[in-house]
């Protein structure tokens, strides 16, 4: 298996409309201060190595100023070098807000049934609580629904109609996202729902 | 070619049957499976075979033949226990006589690595277009039109009655002591199929065929893996609309598996993708035997639970309190008695019993109480199905109580299950009950888990049918 490069997944994911946070390559430090504008944004390494970028160390949140970015980019480069090789991507910053949830969508190809599609409580808590629902794609409205319905989370994550709606119009997207592509694995972890949307942050395809 | 479902037909009514490997020896497979086919009173032509047979020899006092090329005779059914070396050139021989289809109870193939002569009796079977069921199987049963191709003997094996659930079983062990333990509950058998490693016939085939089969009106599923997924799910798919497919799933730990390379592959295993299966082609799914012969006993003899509320009554007060719980655990609830029927138990009973659900009748409770209890509240609108604690430990409970369940319990349309934990005594009534169609069950528990799967097999059936599923809250 391998991995997609990070841009061309973020490509697949906008043909299916399915949206991710705004993200580049850098090679340098002042890219990322071009970036910024004066905004927070997380800078990353990624590498194919390091399945927990988290735990690796290898994710800086909010940072923002020259002097930030430049020792942010020199740690990071520091932390990443005996993952080599590695790429260094900056991404926008969604604000902080007590509001925002994290979930994961994902999927992955089951030798006897095809495509499977999966929905979760996401970021650090995936592997700790396990709360998640799993169906065979292609999916129906009706199965996106009980996938909901299924989860211990879903008064957290999907509160109003709005929000369970909206989980369902992502989890049949990426139903027809994986049937119609070679994806062996899928990670969209996290997801983060915010301000009345949602961004996927970090995206894993395997081929 | 023999069609899939044809060959079922012939293996389940055969006009005539060929058991290879036949003998007097009483050690032998064939000898079991021949004399099984005379115990069960199978009423079609008999052919024993054996190579080592002489011209004019009899087998347990049948006329016997040395190769099935002597029997000049048409055979529906070949029926081969010989070692697995031989099943080869045996199969060749079936396809000269032109038998319809086969079944391999010889084991020694696949499961003990030898793949290619497993392979080698698929090419002969394509060639004479003939169907195989197995190796490394028991074959079928089906005690109405007396068919039994098992190596076990009647006296080791109780039989099961005749019945409305079919059995398949990937594995002989769990058909065998499934088996034996269904001629002891209170249901009988429609079909029996183990298909052992599956070669031709597999899961899709039996699905196929069970969901056309009349007689079956429930079907109970031992699986390990199956071989056509999508073709599998589309199957269960449209049985489980007409009947309810209760699975066991063996092999449900993801042990061996590699290193994950994501956060959902190692979340969603193998037994996590069957279970997605399970929930969108309507399959019961069962979590353990017991589970396996409690939804299937409530599935043959009860109608579908249509609602979530089950009145409890009870001649014992904690094992109605127990019985609450469980109700509760499962994702029932219990109902508050309409005011009608208050009206009628508070004139029906005794003083000392309290007017609201559970019901608890007393200790000394007798016939007279369980009538007037449970005629009353089979009729309250407010209540979808009962589940009556029948302690025959207690003074006023005797075989009049359970004539009195037995009575209700036939005639009412709503579902009812018993309670009814206890030794020997117990037992006697929990048979009498379960042979005239009423579940008992050992414990408030497996009650209450066999009647959630009564409701949830409901609700699936019910959106997939088209028709939004009401359920009353």
């Amino acid at each position: 298996m391998k991995l997609m490069d990070y841009i061309e997944a973020h490509a697949l994911l906008e043909k299916y409309k399915i949206k991710s946070i705004e993200s580049r390559y850098i090679s340098n430090s002042g890219e990322a201060i071009k970036f910024s504008d004066g905004k927070p944004i997380v800078m990353k390494a990624l590498s194919d190595k390091a399945l927990h970028k988290t735990k690796s160390g290898l994710v800086a949140l909010n940072i923002n100023g020259e002097n930030q970015i430049k020792k942010t980019f020199e740690s990071l480069k520091e932390k990443a070098a005996k993952y080599k090789p590695y790429k260094m991507i900056i991404q926008k910053m969604i604000q902080h807000n007590s509001e925002n949830k994290e979930i994961i969508v994902g999927g992955r190809e089951d030798p006897q049934f095809g495509k499977l599609v999966l929905i979760g409580l996401g970021g650090i808590y995936v592997e700790a609580f396990k709360d998640f629902s799993l169906r065979v794609c292609p999916i129906s409205k009706n199965d996106a629904e009980a996938m909901i319905g299924e989860l211990k989370s879903k008064d957290i994550i999907a509160k109003t109609e709005e929000e369970k709606k909206m989980l369902e119009e992502i989890l049949l997207k990426t139903s027809s996202m994986l049937v119609n592509n070679d994806i062996k694995e899928l990670d969209l972890n996290p997801i983060i729902l915010h301000d009345g949307t949602y961004h996927a942050v970090d995206i894993r395809i395997l081929k | 070619m023999t069609s899939k479902y044809k060959s079922f037909e012939y293996m389940m009514h055969p006009k005539s049957v060929a058991i290879i490997g036949a003998s007097n020896n009483p050690d032998k497979v064939g000898h079991i499976i021949t004399q099984n086919y005379l115990d069960v009173g199978y009423s079609g032509k008999l052919y024993p075979v054996n190579i080592n047979v002489e011209k004019g020899g009899k087998i347990i006092g049948i006329d016997a033949y040395k190769s099935i090329l002597d029997i000049k005779e048409d055979i529906d059914l070949a029926v081969i226990a010989v070692p697995a070396k031989v099943v080869p050139k045996i199969l060749e021989e079936c396809g000269l006589a032109k038998v319809k289809t086969t079944i391999i109870v010889s084991g020694g193939f696949a499961e003990v690595g030898e793949i290619n002569l497993q392979e080698s009796l698929l090419k002969i079977s394509n060639k004479h277009n003939f169907t195989i069921l197995g190796p490394n199987c028991l074959g079928v049963m089906d005690p109405k039109s007396r068919v039994d191709t098992l190596f076990l003997p009647t006296f080791k094996i109780d039989r099961p009655r005749i019945g409305g659930v079919s059995f398949a079983s990937q594995s002989g062990a769990v058909g065998s002591s499934v088996l034996d333990m269904i001629a002891n509950e209170g249901f009988g058998l429609a079909k029996f199929i183990s298909y052992g490693n599956a070669i031709d016939i597999d899961e899709v085939d039996i699905l196929e065929y069970l969901e056309k089969d009349n007689d079956t009106k429930v079907i109970i599923f031992y699986i390990e893996g199956v071989k056509r997924g999508k073709e599998f799910m589309k199957a269960a798919k449209s049985t489980s609309i007409k009947k309810p497919i209760i699975v066991i799933k063996g092999g449900t730990t993801n042990a061996g598996a590699g290193a994950a390379h994501s956060h959902t592959a190692s979340l969603a295993g193998s037994y996590e993708a069957y279970e997605a299966v399970f929930k969108q082609t309507g399959i019961i799914k069962a979590d353990s035997l017991d589970d396996i012969l409690d939804f299937a006993k409530i599935f043959e003899t009860q109608p579908l639970l249509k609602g979530k509320r089950v009145a409890i009554i009870t001649n014992g007060g904690g094992v109605g309190v127990l019985a609450t719980d469980s109700i509760y655990n499962n994702g029932l609830i219990q109902p508050e008695l309409a005011d009608k029927s208050k009206k009628q138990l508070r004139e029906s009973m005794p003083p000392i019993v309290n007017i609201k659900l559970p019901l608890d009748m007393a200790g000394d409770a007798n016939d007279k109480r369980f009538n007037d209890a449970l005629n009353i509240i089979s009729n309250d609108p407010n209540v979808d199905a009962i589940m009556a604690v029948a302690l025959f430990q207690t003074p006023g409970a005797d075989s009049r109580v359970a004539a009195s369940l037995i009575h209700f319990g036939t005639l009412m349309k709503k579902p009812m299950v018993v309670v009814s934990p206890g030794g020997n005594y117990t037992k006697a009534h929990k048979d009498m009950m379960e042979s005239s169609g009423i579940p008992v069950y050992p414990s408030p528990e497996r009650a209450a888990r066999a009647l959630a799967a009564l409701l949830n097999y409901y609700e699936y059936k019910s959106k997939n049918e088209g028709k939004p599923a009401r359920i009353k809250r």
